[in-house]
C-alpha cells in the first residue's frame, strides 16, 4: 500500500503494479480467444484452406463476379449514407431534448417515438414502409404519387436510417448530458451569441459522440442484411445481405465467408480512422474542478424551432409505420377483413410462450454479462497504456463489425465439436449476444471517460484508495450514464436482432424475433404484427423495470458523483 | 480488505467469462426415447399440425425448429459431426439431393414405401416425398379487372407490358419455387429460350423476393398484380379471403416434391425412423386433407377434397430429383449473370 501512495501511478508501471488490471486483462483475453478468435480462426480456415493447404481459390472465386464488386461498392455507399444521415437525425433529437425550451412533454415524446423503431426488429419496419411507400403504398396514393420505387438504395437507406438513427441519438444525448453547463455560462457571459456558443462550445465538445456514432452506425449498416433483404431488391446489392444468400440460398459456405472477409476491409477502415480523428484531441470537460453546476444554456430560437419541425416531421413519420403494424394485429385479414379481433394475441401467447420466456431469459443474462465486459474493457482501454492496446480494442468490436450472419456460421463451425460443445445450448446464443453487442457498450464508457479528467482518478489514488475501489467509487458512478446507454442497447438488442442467432436457435432455445419473421414469410402478416407489438410491449417494460432497479442499486453513488460534480471545485 | 476485494472481483471476472462454457456441459443431456428433434423446412403452422398428429399416434414429442431450406441444409452440413436433429421434414426433393452429396442422410426406406410412386422417392432410400406442389400463376382480380384482362395462362402472358414494374417472384438464390421456376421454363422452353424469356421476364419484375410466398402477400394486397408460386403457397393465401386467380400455363410446369429424411448419426435413430413410416402411412395424406394444408399427397389413395388439386387438367411437366439436383447452381449461376444483372 506505502508503495503504491509513494509512486506516482505513471501510466506504464500501473501494469506491473496493479494485479487487479492484470487479472482482468488476462480473463478478459481468455475470453476473446474463445469467443472471438475461435470462431473467426476456423472461419479463416473455412475460407483459406483447401484440401490442406493454404489457397485462394475460394476467394478469387468470389471476387471475380463483377456482382460481388458491385455489392461492395454498395455496402461502402449505404453504410456511408446511414451513419451521417443517422448521425444528424440522432443529433437533431438529443439536441432538442437537451439544449432546447420545447414543452416536456414533447420531449418526453421524442424520447419514447425514438426507440420503438430500435426495439422492433428491423425487417418489421421494413414492411409496414413498403406497405406505406412501396408500389401502390398507403402515403403515395395519398399523395397521388405514381411511378415511385422504393426497393434499391432509397429504401434501404430511408429504413436503415430509421432503424439505426436511435442509436445516435442516445450515444450523443449521453455526451451532451455530461458536458459542463459552466462552459456555457462562461461563453454567454462573455458577450457571446448563442450561434456562436453552439458553434465553438456544444458542437466541438460533442465531437466524441459523433464520431462514437458515425462508427456505430456505419458497423451497423455494414452488418445489416435484412433491411437490404426486403428492400434492396435486385439492383442494389450490398455484401452482408450477398454472404447471406450464399450461405442460405447457395449452401456455399466458403463463398459466403469469403464473401463477408471483404467487410473486414471497410470495418478496419472506419476503425482506423475513428483512432486519427479522436486520438490526438483533449474533450475532457468533466475536471472535478468546476464551479457550481447549472442549466445547459438553450439554443438560438430560429435553430430551435427548425429542429423542433424536423422531429415532429420524422416523429409522426414513425407512428404512423408503427400504426399500420398495431392495426394489423387487431384485424382479422390484412387489408380484406377489417374486423377487430384479439385471436391473434390468443395465439402469440398459446403458441409463443416459450419463445417470450426464452427470449427474456437470454436477453437479461447477455445484458449482464455484457455490460460488465463493456466496462471493464472500456476502461482498459480508455485509461492504461499497453502494448497491443488498439488489436486489442479492434478484437473486442470485432464480431460486431462482421456480419451477424458470417459470427452464426463462424459459431456453429467453432462451438459444435469438443473441448467447447456448445451449439443447441442457451450459452451459445448468450456468448453471441454479447460479444457482438457489448461494442456500443463499450464505445459508451469510453466516449464518456474521454471527458473525466484522470485526475480524479490520481486524486484517488493518491489519497490511498486501491484502483479497484477507485475503479467502484469513483470510476463507475461518473460513468454510469453512459454503462446505462450501453446496456439499454445491449437489453434491446438481444430482444430484436436476428442476423447470427437465426442460425444459433435450436429445438430447445427460440427466440421472439425467428418466430415473428417465421410468421412474416408464412403470410400471417397479423400474427406478425401481434408477435412485434408483445415484444415492443415487453421489451418497453423491461427497460423501465432496469432502469429502475438500476437507479435503486445505484442511488448510494449518485450521492457522491454530486459532491464530485458540485463540490469539490466550489 | 484490498486483496480480498482484487480476489473477489478476479473471480468474478473469471467466472464470468467461463459460465457459458460450463452452462453448455451442463445442458448436453437430452433425453431420447420419447422425443425426436426436427427441423422443419415445411412452414410452421403446417408442422404444428402434422406433428401433433404425429404424437397423438405414436406417443412421440417432436422439438422442431423452422428454417428456409438453404438455412437447414447449412445447418445440417456444419452440425455433420455432432447432429442436432434426428430429421429434416418438408422441404424441395433437390435440397435432399445436395445433402446426400455432402454426406448428411442416412438411408432408409419407410414401411410403406412400395405405396408411394417411385418418383416420388429417392432411388436410394434418402428421402421420402410426403407432398407433390405444382407451380401456378397467382393474379390479383381486382388489378385484372381494372386493366380489363383475362388470369394469364401461357408464360408469354406474364410478357404483358400490362405487368410492367408489378410482377413479384422470388429469387433463385434463396429460394426452392424460383429454381422449380426455371426447371419449369427449361423444361418447357428449352434452355436457352427459357432464359432468353426471364430476361424479357426481368422487365415486369417489381422485386425478387427471398422466400417463394414473400410475393403471394403483395399480390393479394394489390402491392403486386402477380407472381410464380407453388400452389400451398397460392391456396394458403387465397384461403384467407383474398381475391386472387389461380392459373396455370398451358406450356405446363414442373412440380416439387416435398420429401423428409433421417440425418445421418441421428441420435434418436428409432424414433426418427417411425416418423418415417408414419409419414409413408395413409394417415399423414389424410391429416393434410382435413386441416386444409395443400400439398397433394404422394399416396394416390388418399382422396384430395379441394378442386383446385385437381391436377387431372394441368399440364405438369416430369423432372428428376437428381436431374434438378445436378443443374440447380448452374441455373443460378446462369440467371444471376444474365438475368438479374442486364
Amino acid at each position: 500500500m506505502l508503495e503504491r501512495n509513494l509512486h506516482k501511478p505513471t501510466r506504464k508501471s500501473m501494469m506491473k503494479s496493479d494485479p487487479a488490471l492484470f487479472s482482468a486483462m488476462v480473463a478478459v483475453w481468455i475470453s476473446f480467444a474463445i469467443f472471438i478468435f475461435l470462431p473467426i480462426l476456423r472461419l479463416f480456415m473455412t475460407t483459406f484452406v483447401v484440401e490442406g493447404t493454404f489457397s485462394f481459390v475460394n476467394m478469387s472465386e468470389v471476387m471475380g463476379k463483377s456482382y460481388h464488386i458491385k455489392a461492395l461498392y454498395g455496402s461502402l455507399i449505404l453504410a456511408t449514407a446511414v451513419s451521417i444521415s443517422g448521425t444528424i437525425l440522432g443529433y437533431l433529437f438529443a439536441l432538442a431534448v437537451t439544449r432546447t425550451s420545447l414543452p416536456k412533454v414533447f420531449k418526453i415524446l421524442l424520447g419514447g417515438v425514438t426507440i420503438l423503431p430500435l426495439i422492433s426488429p428491423p425487417f418489421t419496419s421494413s414492411i409496414s414502409l413498403t406497405l406505406a411507400l412501396g408500389p401502390n403504398g398507403m402515403l403515395l396514393k395519398a399523395f397521388g404519387i405514381g411511378d415511385f420505387s422504393i426497393y434499391g438504395f432509397l429504401g434501404t437507406w430511408i429504413s436503415e436510417t430509421l432503424t439505426y438513427f436511435p442509436v445516435a441519438f442516445m450515444v450523443i444525448t449521453a455526451i451532451l448530458n455530461t458536458m459542463s453547463a459552466n462552459l456555457d455560462d462562461a461563453a454567454l457571459s462573455l458577450g457571446a451569441s448563442r450561434w456562436r456558443m453552439f458553434r465553438t462550445i456544444t458542437i466541438p465538445l460533442s465531437i466524441p459522440g459523433i464520431g462514437n456514432s458515425i462508427l456505430l452506425l456505419f458497423g451497423a449498416s455494414l452488418a445489416d442484411f435484412a433491411t437490404p433483404l426486403i428492400l434492396g431488391g435486385h439492383s442494389f446489392p450490398v455484401l452482408p445481405t450477398e454472404a447471406y444468400l450464399m450461405i442460405t440460398g447457395m449452401f456455399d459456405l466458403r463463398g459466403g465467408a469469403s464473401l463477408s472477409f471483404l467487410l473486414l476491409v471497410p470495418a478496419l477502415f472506419v476503425f482506423l480512422i475513428q483512432r486519427l480523428l479522436m486520438g490526438k484531441k483533449s474533450f475532457v470537460s468533466v475536471t472535478g474542478k468546476n464551479g457550481a453546476r447549472t442549466e445547459f444554456a438553450k439554443l438560438p430560437t430560429e435553430l430551435s424551432v427548425v429542429i423542433g419541425i424536423i422531429c415532429t416531421i420524422v416523429v409522426a413519420f414513425i407512428l404512423y409505420l408503427y400504426a399500420i403494424i398495431l392495426w394489423g394485429s387487431f384485424v382479422e385479414v390484412w387489408s380484406v377483413n377489417n374486423s377487430f379481433t384479439l385471436r391473434h394475441y390468443g395465439y402469440v401467447f398459446k403458441h409463443g410462450k416459450k419463445a417470450i420466456t426464452d427470449t427474456l431469459l437470454i436477453a437479461f443474462l447477455s445484458t449482464v454479462i455484457g455490460s460488465v465486459l463493456a466496462v471493464v474493457i472500456g476502461y482498459i482501454v480508455q485509461r492504461k497504456k499497453f502494448i497491443g492496446k488498439r488489436f486489442f480494442e479492434f478484437s473486442s468490436l470485432l464480431n460486431y463489425a462482421l456480419p451477424g450472419t458470417v459470427v452464426g456460421i463462424a459459431y456453429i463451425i467453432a462451438f459444435n465439436e469438443r473441448p467447447i460443445l456448445l451449439t443447441g445450448t442457451l450459452s451459445i446464443l448468450v456468448a453471441a449476444y454479447v460479444f457482438r453487442y457489448y461494442a456500443t457498450g463499450i464505445r459508451s464508457v469510453i466516449a464518456s471517460l474521454e471527458q473525466i479528467d484522470p485526475a480524479l482518478e490520481e486524486a484517488s489514488l493518491s489519497l490511498g484508495a486501491s484502483s479497484t475501489r477507485t475503479f467502484t467509487h469513483i470510476t463507475i458512478p461518473l460513468i454510469i450514464p453512459a454503462v446505462l446507454a450501453g446496456m439499454r442497447y445491449l437489453f434491446i438488442h438481444c430482444m430484436t436482432a436476428i442476423s447470427a442467432t437465426i442460425f444459433l436457435v435450436s429445438v430447445r432455445w427460440t427466440l421472439l424475433t425467428t418466430r415473428i419473421l417465421e410468421s412474416m414469410t408464412e403470410l400471417q402478416f397479423s400474427q406478425a404484427s401481434a408477435f412485434s407489438i408483445v415484444l415492443i410491449l415487453i421489451v418497453f417494460i423491461a427497460d423501465a423495470i432496469m432502469f429502475y432497479l438500476l437507479k435503486l442499486s445505484t442511488a448510494k453513488y449518485h450521492k457522491p458523483q454530486e459532491i464530485t460534480n458540485e463540490k469539490i471545485g466550489a | 480488505m484490498n486483496k480480498l476485494t482484487k480476489a473477489l472481483s478476479l473471480l468474478l471476472l473469471v467466472a464470468i467469462c467461463a459460465s457459458p462454457v460450463f452452462a453448455g456441459g451442463a445442458q448436453e443431456q437430452i433425453g431420447s426415447g420419447g422425443t425426436l428433434n426436427v427441423y422443419s423446412i415445411m412452414p410452421e403452422k403446417y408442422a404444428t399440425i402434422i406433428f401433433e398428429e404425429f404424437t397423438k399416434d405414436t406417443g412421440i414429442k417432436v422439438n422442431f425448429v423452422r428454417l428456409s431450406s438453404g438455412e437447414a441444409l447449412a445447418r445440417i452440413i456444419a452440425e455433420k459431426g455432432n447432429p442436432q436433429v434426428d430429421a429434416l421434414w418438408g422441404g424441395p426433393a433437390d435440397t435432399y439431393e445436395a445433402g446426400i452429396l455432402e454426406d448428411v442422410f442416412a438411408q432408409y426406406v419407410p414401411a410403406q414405401a412400395e405405396e408411394i410412386p417411385a418418383r416420388f422417392r429417392s432411388p436410394d432410400g434418402y428421402w421420402t416425398g410426403i407432398g407433390v406442389i405444382p407451380l401456378t400463376f397467382m393474379s390479383n382480380t381486382k388489378f385484372l379487372e381494372e386493366k380489363g384482362m383475362q388470369p394469364p395462362t401461357s408464360w408469354n402472358d406474364l410478357l404483358d407490358p400490362a405487368y410492367r414494374n408489378s410482377l413479384q417472384m422470388a429469387d433463385a438464390r434463396t429460394s426452392g419455387t424460383a429454381t422449380e421456376r426455371i426447371y419449369s421454363l427449361v423444361q418447357a422452353l428449352g434452355e436457352d429460350e427459357a432464359f432468353e424469356y426471364q430476361k424479357q421476364l426481368h422487365k415486369n419484375i417489381q422485386l425478387y423476393t427471398k422466400g417463394g410466398a414473400g410475393g403471394a402477400m403483395p399480390v393479394a394486397t394489390g402491392q403486386a398484380a402477380a407472381g410464380i408460386f407453388y400452389i400451398v403457397d397460392a391456396l394458403d393465401i387465397q384461403q384467407q379471403g383474398y381475391d386472387l386467380q389461380i392459373s396455370y400455363p398451358k406450356e405446363g410446369v414442373t412440380y416439387g416434391v416435398e420429401a423428409a429424411g433421417v440425418i445421418k448419426g441421428a441420435k434418436n435413430r428409432v424414433a426418427a425412423e417411425e416418423l418415417m413410416d408414419w409419414a409413408s402411412s395413409a394417415r399423414l395424406g389424410e391429416v393434410m386433407v382435413e386441416n386444409r394444408i395443400n400439398y397433394i399427397p404422394t399416396r394416390p389413395d388418399v382422396e384430395v377434397t379441394n378442386p383446385a388439386l385437381d391436377m387431372s387438367k394441368v399440364n405438369l411437366l416430369e423432372a428428376a430429383a437428381s436431374w434438378k439436383g445436378e443443374n440447380r447452381s448452374r441455373f443460378v449461376e446462369r440467371w444471376i449473370e444474365e438475368v438479374i444483372q442486364q
